[in-house]
């Protein structure tokens, strides 16, 4: 499916919440980098798909209800065999039933679990003021701990991009730190400026994750990806009540 | 009637017009004010004319010198800006008149609108904008200060100079910092060339005089105090084609958590994240500011320096604890301060005086030059840092509070000392600036640095406050240059 036929079904469904499979589909095309999820409605579909990416894979489930779906058991990591996987697929309906009876599932995403990387963020949400604003950092404490995070106004530039990911005082760690190998910043800047050039061209996107992004010495993936669309196809109108000076 | 053409070049054409006026009409100036529009416009070469109905204040008017009509449409001249101090009841008759005599432009000194949050206040400031729109009229404010052209004596303050052209342009929502932007700044050696307090912006907002500002042949570098842009998508889009072509200042009222909140109920403006706000400026390339005292310094370090991208620093100082203060001041701005080249130190051993001083850099050169006032020796350091390879920037402390009284006897010293750092200045590729603190006998120290301002030297009143500004102007032009 293309991009606006991801987002015409969505919006035909009521959703303004794409699901992984969709959200990544709709990257892939924008030519960013994402690691591939396939959507399997049952156990054998979900073998099927794993043997097609190859072992080892990982398994989320899809549900336009749940938001946090590794909270309670709807994601599994490291499946090695075909064994594996379909037990995952029914473990994983099962935890997400037992904890939200009324959580319509579509399914369980299975994709190619990606080697470790580093793991940054990137995002992009809407300021009243700016509109799109894209925001990056390092995975886990660095952003929700530290809150050591960059923003910039879409559309960015190469020189945006690049201040992007040096101002942030983790970048020591992209550069290599303690043993473990540099990161391949020229791609993480590439993909940074394509999200800016993918938000500049939907204006109907509302909300992006790209959480994490795994970097790594030689290119970039986007592990997981959320993307949620305006629910009003126009974008509301500023305030523009008048100013006072002093 | 024509309306008010929305279109970017006749709104520029318009603005040109208003702020080079050839002639300006005061509507409702008094007694009570002090006659503040007549006197300001006593600088202006251009025709003024009076407008006031009441004859209690006719005669003072006249007395001024300036021709009274009772109506705007009696005065026997095209108009190009109009200055409107009248009572709000009477400004919607006033903007009619406007319109009918198609003025130029008109400011709206009269306030009363919509910052009152009052349903009549914003009742008249929607009739008189819608008026103004529909009549094709360039309305700048309401309840604001308007333009101050320095070279054309178009003033808004009886204090300002005029008569001779200025370099920096200055917009503001608050008139307030409007005035004190240009009676500091030219204190300091920042002169203005056209400024504009533009209050509740109905028609006009500050990307339009961005704009004009920018586009402004006289107009070097632009700085502007700001609370909170109406439309921060069109705000940040003309500073960054702007910041591309001239220098910004950007000085943000409300930045705090609780300030942005005083911001939202006093201009309604959408409250945007400090880090977002920050990250805007940033990527659009313009120095931020928190005070008037740093948006001068900024400005005067980006006009009266060299501009220059390089952060390793040669310092003059004139006693060992001020060449530990000033390397302080200068490293935690963000710069540097290197050994110098073998080469130099070659020259320095030759002359310098060591007994109370010492030269690795900082220099502390006190017994050396004389205090400055042994102009040969302060020549040759001040040669010794320009050839330099390891220094791309200089600054020297002016200490002459030790010494005021004997200045003040022979003010020939200072002279030599003004013209020798004077003449460095000019012939100069490196950013200069001299830092002349505060003094004991500071009627002495204020002459200094008028003297120094006078031959265009930038001086500051702190180490600090010299070190962030010559890094902001160091910032500035190094984003400049990575765009390339």
């Amino acid at each position: 499916m293309s991009v606006a036929e991801v987002i015409d079904n969505a919006r035909r469904q009521g959703r303004t919440l794409l699901t992984e499979v969709e959200s990544k589909q709709v990257l892939h095309e924008a030519g960013i980098p994402v690691a591939f999820a396939v959507l399997a409605a049952d156990a054998k579909a979900a073998v099927q798909a794993a043997e097609n990416t190859g072992f080892p894979v990982v398994m989320k489930v899809v549900s336009r209800d749940v938001a946090h779906k590794s909270d309670f058991g709807g994601v599994r990591l490291g499946l090695e065999s075909k064994e594996q996987v379909a037990q995952a697929f029914d473990e994983i309906v099962a935890a997400v039933n037992a904890a939200q009876p009324d959580a319509r599932i579509e399914g369980v995403a299975v994709q190619k679990m990606a080697p470790p990387g580093t793991e940054v963020i990137v995002g992009m949400s809407k300021d009243a003021q700016f509109g799109p604003v894209m925001m990056f950092g390092l995975g886990g404490v660095f952003v929700e701990v530290l809150k050591d995070v960059a923003f910039r106004i879409v559309p960015l530039e190469p020189k945006d991009a690049r201040d992007m990911v040096r101002e942030i005082k983790g970048f020591a760690v992209l550069e290599g730190d303690r043993g473990q190998p540099a990161a391949d910043v020229s791609a993480l800047e590439s993909l940074i400026l394509r999200v800016s050039e993918f938000i500049e061209t939907h204006p109907e996107v509302e909300e992006l994750d790209l959480n994490p992004v795994f970097a790594y010495a030689d290119g970039v993936l986007a592990v997981d990806a959320r993307i949620v669309l305006s629910d009003k196809q126009s974008a509301g109108s500023v305030d523009t009540r008048s100013a006072r000076s002093s | 009637m024509t309306q008010l053409s929305e279109a970017p070049a006749d709104l520029q054409e318009g603005l040109d017009r208003a702020f080079n006026p050839r002639t300006v009409a005061v509507v409702g100036d008094k007694r009570a004010m002090g006659y503040l529009w007549l006197n300001c416009m006593k600088t202006f070469n251009g025709n003024v004319y009076s407008v006031q109905l009441d004859p209690n204040e006719i005669p003072g008017i006249e007395a001024i010198g300036v021709p009274n009509y009772k109506s705007l449409l009696d005065v026997p001249d095209e108009i190009d800006y109009v200055v409107c101090a009248v009572p709000r009841p009477v400004a919607p008759r006033i903007i009619a008149d406007c319109i009918e005599k198609k003025v130029g432009s008109v400011m709206l000194f009269t306030s009363g609108f919509a910052e009152t949050e009052t349903e009549d206040g914003i009742a008249v400031q929607e009739q008189i904008t819608h008026m103004a729109r529909e009549g094709g009229l360039l309305l700048i404010g309401p309840n604001c200060m308007g333009i101050y052209n320095r070279r054309l004596g178009v003033r808004h303050s009886t204090d300002q100079p005029a008569g001779d052209p200025g370099n920096v342009g200055f917009i503001s929502q608050s008139g307030t910092h409007c005035i004190n932007f240009s009676l500091v700044g030219a204190l300091r050696g920042v002169k203005c060339s056209k400024t504009v307090s533009f209050g509740n912006a109905v028609v006009l907002d500050a990307p339009d005089y961005i704009e004009y500002l920018a586009n402004d042949p006289e107009t070097e570098v632009i700085a502007m105090y700001v609370e909170g842009p109406k439309d921060g998508r069109r705000f940040f889009d003309i500073l960054r084609r702007t910041a591309r072509r001239k220098p910004v200042v950007v000085w943000k009222g409300g930045v705090t958590a609780a300030g942005s909140r005083a911001v939202y109920s006093h201009t309604a403006s959408l409250a945007t994240e400090p880090a977002i706000w920050d990250a805007a400026m940033r990527q659009a390339g313009v120095v931020q500011t928190e005070s008037l005292d740093e948006t001068i310094d900024a400005v005067n370090a980006l006009t009266s320096c060299k501009p220059g991208t390089g952060v390793r620093m040669g310092l003059i100082a004139m006693t060992g604890g001020q060449s530990v203060v000033i390397t302080d001041a200068f490293e935690r701005a963000g710069l540097e301060v290197p050994l110098l080249s073998p080469g130099s130190y070659d020259k320095l051993s030759s002359f310098f005086n060591i007994i109370g001083g010492s030269y690795r850099n900082p220099l502390d050169a006190g017994g050396t030059v004389g205090m400055g006032f042994a102009p040969g020796n302060l020549q040759k350091l001040l040669d010794i840092l320009e050839e330099d390879e390891n220094v791309d920037a200089i600054a020297m402390e002016v200490g002459a509070s030790f010494i005021a009284r004997r200045l003040r006897e022979n003010p020939a010293l200072l002279d030599q000392m003004v013209e020798t750092l004077a003449s460095h200045k000019d012939r100069s590729a490196k950013p200069f600036l001299a830092v002349a603190h505060p003094g004991h006998v500071e009627d002495v120290m204020a002459d200094i640095r008028a003297r120094l301002i006078a031959r265009g030297i930038a001086v500051f009143g702190g180490f600090q406050s010299g070190a962030q500004a010559l890094r902001r102007a160091i910032d500035y032009w190094r984003s400049r240059r990575d765009l390339d």
